[in-house]
């Protein structure tokens, strides 16, 4: 085993073996107990921290979203007082035309999560694609939560499946490439439990996924 | 088992795994991080360390050398960074003591072959002490060394000739004697 041409003299030798020569065998499980608490222990505080930054996260969009709001409201010119009132919408019900351009909106915004969805899943192992993914995860959360928050927004399946498709794309948002497999994994986990067959059967056929502008 | 699909298993969260391929190293590296540190306290911390930053780290593991030695080099390098730790902190306490008045530690009767030889490989670099004792002491190939501290198998014998030739010096007297 050793390779040696210069060999320590026979006394050396021996007395080398005894230096720091441990007593007996190691305590393997003592050591075990210690390493499986501190796992856990950082388990845990990576959990907290990633629950902390989805907090931040969810604050931000809604700032950016009350910003916007309160834009819309100063920028759109009331009805002229010489309009007829008789056909005005009952307060707070959407007009058919804003419906059909919720559906048209959401229609394309589920398109492009579709596509989004499939190439992440694709090519997820790489670190740049990752970071690529993150940042178009943002844009179409900050969609996503445009939807849900339309008044608009009537349909309790689509509703629904906007919601499971917030939590997959905050998911890929806050993608750490440090953490390994683990959110991968849990991704992977999000969209095998039906999110992405969902989206494809919402998804009309034919649809034609391009660049969206104020369509909400 | 596969050490392939043990690490996929780790990977996948597998507590099971963790506690399978800790089971298959441990001996070896807690036998590696003493020998280096000649205390048990000492060992077991790094041992724990090493095998904590391992599991962190599964993922970067490559495959080019085998996973044993992997954990070995993590385990070598946490155990080098803690000794220089001690070194200094002895060092500072030691300039105390002097400052003081303290610290008469002067042997009183002639220490034996096996005495004399640990205080000279406590003598030498960082560098050499680890060759030293994973080569002569623990029968560690110059590759496996090689692997172990990041260096080329060339370079491991170079340093294991210097810390043989040193520690001869620094016992030229025992011999004569």
């Amino acid at each position: 085993m050793i390779d040696d041409d210069d060999p320590l003299e026979p006394e050396l030798r021996e007395a080398a073996r005894a230096y720091h020569e441990p007593p007996g065998e190691p305590p393997r499980d003592r050591m075990w107990q210690a390493i499986a608490g501190r796992r856990a222990a950082d388990r845990l505080r990576r959990e907290r921290g990633s629950r902390r930054w989805l907090v931040a996260w969810a604050a931000g969009i809604a700032a950016v979203l009350a910003i916007g709001v309160g834009i819309g409201r100063l920028t759109v010119r009331p009805p002229a007082p010489s309009e007829p009132t008789q056909a005005a919408p009952v307060a707070g019900a959407p007009r058919r035309e804003d419906l059909t351009a919720y559906r048209v909106a959401a229609a394309e915004h589920l398109g492009q999560a579709e596509v989004f969805l499939t190439l992440f899943r694709a090519s997820v192992h790489r670190d740049a694609q990752e970071r690529l993914a993150s940042s178009t995860a943002r844009h179409l959360l900050a969609t996503n939560r445009l939807l849900l928050d339309s008044p608009a927004s009537g349909d309790p399946r689509l509703r629904l499946l906007l919601q499971d498709l917030e939590l997959v794309l905050a998911q890929i948002a806050q993608l750490n490439p440090a953490r390994g497999d683990e959110d991968l994994q849990l991704i992977r986990e999000g969209l095998d439990d039906g999110v992405l067959v969902r989206l494809r059967a919402a998804v009309p056929a034919g649809t034609v996924v391009t660049p969206r502008q104020g369509a909400l | 088992m596969d050490e392939r699909v043990l690490i996929a298993r780790v990977q996948a969260g597998d507590a099971s795994a963790e506690r399978e391929l800790y089971d298959a190293h441990v001996d070896r590296v807690y036998r590696l991080v003493y020998r280096l540190a000649g205390d048990a306290d000492q060992a077991q911390d790094y041992a724990q360390e090493a095998f904590i930053r391992a599991f962190e780290r599964l993922g970067d593991f490559r495959g080019e050398a085998a996973l044993g030695t992997w954990i070995c080099a993590i385990a070598v390098s946490v155990a080098l960074n803690g000794l220089r730790k001690i070194k200094r902190l002895r060092a500072r306490e030691v300039d105390i003591d002097g400052a003081i008045g303290l610290g008469s530690t002067r042997r009183e009767a002639e220490p034996d072959l096996k005495t004399r030889l640990a205080d000279a490989i406590e003598g030498l670099p960082d560098g050499y002490r680890a060759v030293f004792v994973m080569h002569d002491v623990e029968g560690y190939t110059h590759e496996e060394i090689g692997q172990v501290l990041g260096v080329q198998p060339g370079t491991s014998k170079a340093q294991l000739s210097r810390a043989r030739a040193k520690l001869r010096r620094t016992l030229a007297d025992f011999a004569k004697g």
